[in-house]
């Protein structure tokens, strides 16, 4: 598993610009970015290079900031690829929260970052059908 | 102990005491005092026509007003010169309120805040710590002055300089604070950030406290501060009807015993005056029965309660009202339905995942009067997933609608979003007054 960043927001104009500028001033990088629709408030995921300093400076900015986990996997980039790995985790009657991904620069796999309800089960399971469990994915 | 043998007389027997001192009083006051004559001679009454305690609803009320319009002594029934006290509570606006005590008044004071300790749990054995502000304030000399005469060693340590007040407080061991409920919970924070434990360093086991409500959710804090043992109850009273000693809790914790012998309450309707039955929810009056130097017949005191006549468990008879519910002045109407913000704030302060502070808009749309409440996360506990920060709204969503039988929006912000206030908040936004929509 790997931490990503829950950031609480408000559903109003400038509300995602007000955490990409404390990124910006304190030089971290976004690497992979997710908010979901919602009416009146939201929470905005977060994978960047420098976890922890990033959850200090915006509580320090006065946000509230979670550090949680996903699963990380590494697929390979090829058509059907997705589609067995959500077939390994229905079969497993694991059921995902929520689910974006990314590529790393200079790399060519996509990353998939996903939230469950049980996640080290859903790592064994994952790994026992031979896909790429990563657990490090903000150290490079 | 029960102080005096009026808290524990029949029905009955309170009601001939009533009656023969309400005839006595609205004569008094009538002879007396010249406002309340023209007022009675504009409402066609005088003082024969007080023939039952159900006649004390033709009476017209008194107002905060009064005060002001009879600047200083307009409404004293005794030259000054028979006065031997005067204080005075500077309201938010215009002129301060002034009363006056002749030496008989001073003593039906201090017997009734005398019973206010002792429904608190004091006694003769008791160290009393006086952490009122003295001065014009009435709550600092009347509490003074009953605990004195109950028999209690009182040291007048006044307001401020929290940590002087701890070294008092252990070097004489305090067995008995009078505070406002939140100075007891910052002197109890103070205490620990010292390094003293109030529960094994202190010996205060008894809190009086005044000069603002005291919620259930700050007397469980009280507990947790003082220890579990720790009797915290809450009296009531205001400068207009003596200070403190009109009612107080006692260790039963079932609202606060009003000294019928001394004051008669009623609760009205506060947009129509109409006085309404035992239990319902309305603004107070109370008409004094023994003031002599400043006689209060149906003064409203724009508090909020209700009124129980039930004998309590702790073998009083005397009528009890509820720990107050809010201010009329602050009541609003939404749906026909009468809303206090304070009710709102009680249920807001037993949802732990948020804060204590909250903003209310209060608008019209489509005919339809709409409630929204913005409220503060505390921190990032509920960031799991969307759904529990949806669950936490629908939770405050539906202990609101038990509480105040309606449905409000309710919008979760970040901490430190909503506006902070030093002095009196202002919380509460009514767009429909502003439209000029309240009809
Ligand atoms: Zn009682």
């Amino acid at each position: 598993m790997v931490k990503q960043l829950s950031v609480f927001v408000e559903n109003e104009v400038g509300s995602l610009a007000k955490v990409t500028r404390v990124l910006r001033e304190n030089n971290i990088s976004i690497r992979a970015i997710a908010s979901f629709d919602s009416p009146e408030f939201g929470i905005l995921r977060l994978m960047v290079d420098k976890t922890g300093e990033a959850k200090r400076v915006l509580t320090e900015n006065g946000f509230i900031v979670k550090l949680t986990d996903v699963v990380a996997i590494e697929l390979v980039d090829k058509p059907g690829e997705l589609d067995r790995v959500m077939w390994i985790l229905a079969d497993a009657r694991l059921e995902i929260n929520y689910i974006y991904s990314f590529v790393l620069r200079g790399q060519s796999e996509p990353l998939m970052l996903m939230n469950l309800d049980r996640m080290e089960e859903a790592e064994k399971v994952l790994m026992e059908n031979g896909v790429m469990v990563t657990e490090k994915l903000t150290q490079e | 102990m029960i102080w005096a043998k009026e808290e524990t007389c029949t029905r009955a027997e309170m009601e001939e005491i009533q009656l023969a001192r309400l005839k006595e009083q609205v004569t008094w006051a009538y002879e007396k005092v010249a406002p309340y004559r023209s007022k009675m001679e504009e409402a066609r009454l005088r003082p024969e026509h007080i023939k039952s305690l159900a006649d004390l609803k033709n009476l017209p009320f008194t107002v905060k007003k009064d005060f002001r319009d009879h600047y200083p002594y307009g409404l004293f029934a005794v030259p000054v010169d028979d006065m031997v006290r005067i204080h005075a509570s500077s309201g938010t606006t215009g002129k301060p309120t002034v009363v006056g005590y002749t030496k008989e008044d001073m003593a039906n004071w201090t017997e009734t805040v005398t019973r206010v300790a002792a429904l608190g749990g004091a006694t003769s054995h008791d160290i009393a710590q006086i952490c009122f502000g003295y001065g014009m304030f009435t709550g600092a000399l009347g509490l003074h002055y009953g605990l004195e005469n109950l028999g209690a060693a009182v040291a007048p340590t006044s307001s401020g300089n929290t940590e002087k007040q701890l070294m008092y407080m252990k070097d004489f061991g305090t067995t008995l604070l009078v505070a406002t409920p939140s100075y007891a919970l910052h002197m109890g924070e103070v205490a620990r950030k010292m390094g003293l434990d109030p529960q094994k360093d202190l010996k205060v086991k008894i809190g009086l406290f005044g000069g603002e409500g005291m919620t259930e959710p700050m007397r469980q804090e009280m507990y947790k501060l003082w220890g579990d043992d720790f009797k915290a109850t809450q009296n009531y009273g205001m400068s207009e009807l003596n200070g403190p000693g009109l009612s107080g809790e006692c260790l039963e914790l079932c609202g606060m015993h009003i000294h019928e012998d001394h004051f008669i309450p009623e609760v009205i309707n506060p947009e129509t005056g109409e006085v309404l039955p035992a239990g319902e929810k309305g603004e107070l009056v109370i008409t004094c029965l023994t003031k002599k130097g400043l006689p209060m017949i149906r003064y409203r005191t724009r508090d909020i309660t209700r009124l129980f006549y039930e004998p309590c468990k702790c073998g009083r008879t005397t009528c009890r009202m509820e720990n107050l519910s809010g201010r009329s002045d602050d009541m609003l109407i939404i749906r026909g339905v009468n809303v206090f913000p304070t009710q709102i704030e009680e249920v807001l302060l037993r949802i732990p995942e948020i804060g204590p502070h909250y903003e209310i808009i209060v608008e019209r749309i489509n005919h339809l009067d709409t409630m929204s409440i913005k409220v503060e996360l505390v921190d990032e506990s509920q960031l799991e997933s969307y759904g529990q920060l949806n669950d936490l709204a629908k939770k405050v969503r539906g202990n609101l609608k038990s509480v105040l039988g309606l449905d409000a929006d309710i919008k979760l912000v970040a901490p430190g979003t909503l506006k902070r206030f030093e002095g009196k908040a202002k919380r509460v936004t009514d767009l429909r007054k502003e439209l000029g929509l309240n009809c």
